[in-house]
């Protein structure tokens, strides 16, 4: 896992903002760009930076799902949890890809090396049911494909 | 019409026309999200590896999509002369270089691949794409550039009528741009349908300042990606909308509140936007008339709620995105508690071709109270998920027919659920129309245009609870009804997959309902949409679930159990592929252990013939009723 960034790092990175609350999300968007997520001490920069309180950036990164407050990890598995993959069989394959990963949805294996997601529903409809491996589509699944696809995966992170 | 934009409006269609006498051929991919899955970049990129290699005189660009997803990736061939075009799909990298030798160094078709023929004559294989059955009946507005243009080019965009709205607007007064929007009925897209120019009256005659314009592309419904298609495939759309908008009611300055899903609409919609202020179009002093307007892409990061417009703009405000209570309304204490308006992306895509035609042309184009076109996309057991423009008043049947493909075969609609997962199910009454009356007389509402068709195999109990989990996990927290409420009802809903329903339970979500119409914003007050529907339209099942303890379709896992029926091809495949270890050894054959067994089905995919799926309890419900009765 990489090191946390330093204070003088982040500082740069957020410069650009300004004391004004429309830069909370622009500013906690940056971070994760950079890092892939908004470390801790990042909300420290972020609230002195736009001179308001760790609170409220600690408030607004945890509202959203999609603000990470830890590293991805190597492999992610994000699992659509739309509703014409859900029809065509998406939950059971949800239930089958945590069986096999041994990780709950949200979550990531010990080492950090494969973890599993809930991805929305971004209207690819037509390869239903999938999920994105690291972003890219993996679609027309069955629950014996994902489950390969999953062992996989494991297999390669072991 | 500004003597600066005229200018602009002259050069980029000189341009335009000078690209198109070019005499190469030219070859033009779809590029959006729905054909990236499905390998269009790779289709593009192959395109260009073998035209370079072959050394064949193309002209190789990129544009929007043509609505038909299932056959993405999308490909149209214009020959040189500029004659004819042809509409091929499914052009998979792998189809490339037989591709250009039939279209390119031969100059015919490939009919295997066609689709259509957009320009020039029909052939004996390959009919015209206007006669396609997708394409009848659409009149498509919005989508007109959509394979025509590129999306990442403002000079194609101006080139097509591009900023010519904008350009009427520009010598009209507020008051007068507003009658327009009056006089079209543009209603809100969103599924709400408040009309568009009263929303910007309630802006040009706000007395605080300064005014702000949010433009809702939070599309989180699942299952729909209406907006998505304008954003990624005609962004000058929107930008153009916002201007008009903007001169109607003051504003100085915009956000486009984009969700975090939609990184290329994102990137599209910021592209725009900076060729925009590169030609003058934003900033300060536009186009020398001395009036400012800077627009601004807010990235989203995940929160359905913030598809509510108090909630996003409290989202913007760098608050959590949680819905306000109203009043006071947005037009009143938006952003920043300045008088502000909100409008999805439909809406205001759809101000420039009212303003450039006049309302009552914008109008005609439907006979039902709601007037224009708008877009929908279908999804779920259809043959064609794809995106159509059509005039209001299609009926369901048209739509999942004509233009969705029918049912997958084999398959017969049972329901379907007309916009979002607060916006309730309905039985397959295919002679509803796609108009908002029909579904307020339900309980329920339109939506932003994401039709989800589902078959018999799909479980009423287990698709309510999809939504109703979909809504808790979404609750802002504020209410107790919501956040409680929905927990609440997954919990009985969990509890009656498992077999513990209890005749109690009915009642019980119907006081859920009673309560949840409580909550502050219409994520709350619809939550229990899709359960309130359900109860009435399918009453039975949900009978069936709760006293005979069974699933219809065998989804809910506590009323099924998967056996080994017998010892059969693929046995042990589905034993090796059991992600739980649930199959062992009884004897010589295989035997499935309850306990372990987690219903995901994987062994029945490899041993279909072997393993079944059974009632878990209507032998012992049968029995028990015998030694009762």
């Amino acid at each position: 896992m990489q090191a946390e960034p330093s204070m003088q790092e982040l500082r740069e990175l957020v410069a650009e903002f300004r004391p004004n609350r429309g830069h909370v999300m622009p500013a906690l968007h940056k971070v994760q760009d950079r890092y892939g997520y908004i470390p801790r001490v990042a909300m420290d920069v972020i609230a002195r930076q736009l001179n308001t309180t760790p609170a409220l950036i600690y408030g607004a990164a945890t509202f959203y799902t999609d603000f990470r407050l830890h590293p991805r990890p190597e492999t992610e598995i994000s699992w659509c949890s739309g509703p014409a993959c859900r029809l065509k069989g998406g939950d059971r394959i949800r239930e089958a890809i945590q069986q096999t990963l041994e990780v709950p949805l949200g979550g990531e294996s010990e080492d950090g090396r494969y973890g599993l997601h809930i991805g929305q529903c971004n209207g690819t409809c037509t390869e239903a049911p999938q999920v994105w491996v690291n972003e890219k589509v993996v679609g027309n699944l069955t629950v014996s494909k994902a489950i390969r696809l999953a062992r996989d995966v494991k297999g390669e992170a072991e | 019409m500004n003597a600066a934009l005229q200018g602009m409006i002259d050069e980029a269609k000189r341009a335009w026309a000078e690209q198109r006498a070019s005499g190469r051929e030219q070859i033009t991919v779809s590029i959006d999200t729905s054909s990236l899955a499905r390998g269009a970049e790779e289709t593009l990129a192959a395109i260009r590896s073998q035209a370079a290699a072959l050394n064949l005189k193309v002209d190789v660009r990129i544009t929007g999509t043509w609505g038909m997803n299932w056959l993405e990736p999308t490909v149209t061939v214009r020959s040189a002369a500029g004659t004819r075009t042809v509409l091929y799909g499914n052009v998979t990298a792998d189809r490339v270089p037989e591709f250009l030798q039939a279209t390119v160094v031969e100059g015919r078709d490939l009919p295997e691949l066609a689709i259509g023929v957009v320009d020039g004559n029909a052939t004996a294989e390959v009919p015209l794409l206007s006669e396609h059955q997708f394409m009848r009946g659409q009149v498509r507005r919005l989508m007109a550039n959509m394979g025509t243009i590129d999306p990442e080019s403002i000079e194609e965009y101006l080139a097509h009528e591009g900023y010519e709205g904008f350009g009427k607007a520009l010598e009209m007064d507020a008051e007068a741009i507003v009658k327009h929007m009056l006089d079209s009925g543009l209603g809100g897209r969103a599924g709400g349908g408040f009309p568009a120019g009263r929303k910007w009256d309630f802006l040009r005659t706000a007395t605080a300042d300064p005014r702000y314009l949010v433009c809702n592309a939070d599309e989180g419904d699942p299952g729909a990606w209406v907006n998505r298609v304008v954003m990624e495939a005609d962004p000058h759309l929107v930008v153009e909308g916002m201007m008009i908008a903007a001169r109607a009611g003051h504003a100085r300055e915009g956000y486009i509140y984009i969700r975090y899903e939609y990184p290329l609409a994102i990137a599209r919609m910021q592209k725009a936007i900076d060729q925009a202020y590169a030609k003058g179009l934003l900033g300060t002093n536009i186009l020398g008339t001395g009036w400012d307007f800077d627009l601004i892409v807010h990235r989203g990061a995940g929160a359905y709620v913030c598809g509510e417009e108090t909630g996003l703009i409290n989202s913007i405000d760098g608050y959590r995105g949680m819905p306000r209570i109203k009043p006071p309304f947005p037009a009143q204490a938006g952003l920043w508690n300045k008088p502000t308006n909100v409008n999805n992306v439909e809406s205001y895509a759809n101000a420039p071709m009212i303003m450039r035609n006049g309302a009552e042309w914008w109008a005609n184009v439907s006979n039902e109270k709601e007037k224009g076109t708008k877009m929908f996309t279908f999804s779920g057991h259809v043959n064609w998920p794809g995106c159509v423009e059509v005039p209001f008043g299609p009926t369901i049947r048209q739509c999942l027919e004509q233009w969705a493909g029918g049912m997958l075969e084999g398959s017969r609609c049972k329901g379907f659920q007309p916009g979002g997962p607060l916006s309730g199910v309905v039985t397959a009454n295919l002679d509803l129309t796609l108009t908002l009356d029909p579904y307020r007389g339900m309980g329920m509402f339109l939506g932003g245009g994401g039709i989800v068709f589902f078959d018999e195999s799909t479980c009423i109990v287990d698709m309510c609870k999809y939504f109703l989990g979909f809504c808790e996990d979404e609750s802002c927290g504020r209410c107790t009804t919501c956040h409680g409420g929905t927990q609440r009802a997954v919990e009985i809903l969990r509890r009656i997959q498992q077999g513990g329903g209890r005749e109690s339970d009915i009642l019980n979500l119907e006081k859920l309902v009673q309560s949840l119409v409580w909550s502050n914003c219409f994520h709350g007050q619809f939550a229990m949409t899709s359960i309130k529907t359900a109860l009435k339209a399918f009453r039975s099942e949900w009978d069936e679930h709760i006293i005979e303890k069974r699933c219809r379709a065998g989804v809910c896992d506590g009323l099924i159990e998967y056996v080994v029926r017998a010892q059969g091809e693929g046995i042990d495949e589905a034993a090796d592929i059991c992600p739980t270890n649930a199959f062992y050894k009884d004897g010589a054959g295989w035997a499935i252990d309850d306990a372990l067994c987690v219903r995901c089905g994987a062994c029945k995919e490899l041993a279909p013939s072997s393993i079944e799926v059974r009632d878990r309890f209507a032998a012992r419900v049968a029995a028990g009723a015998a030694a009762g009765g």
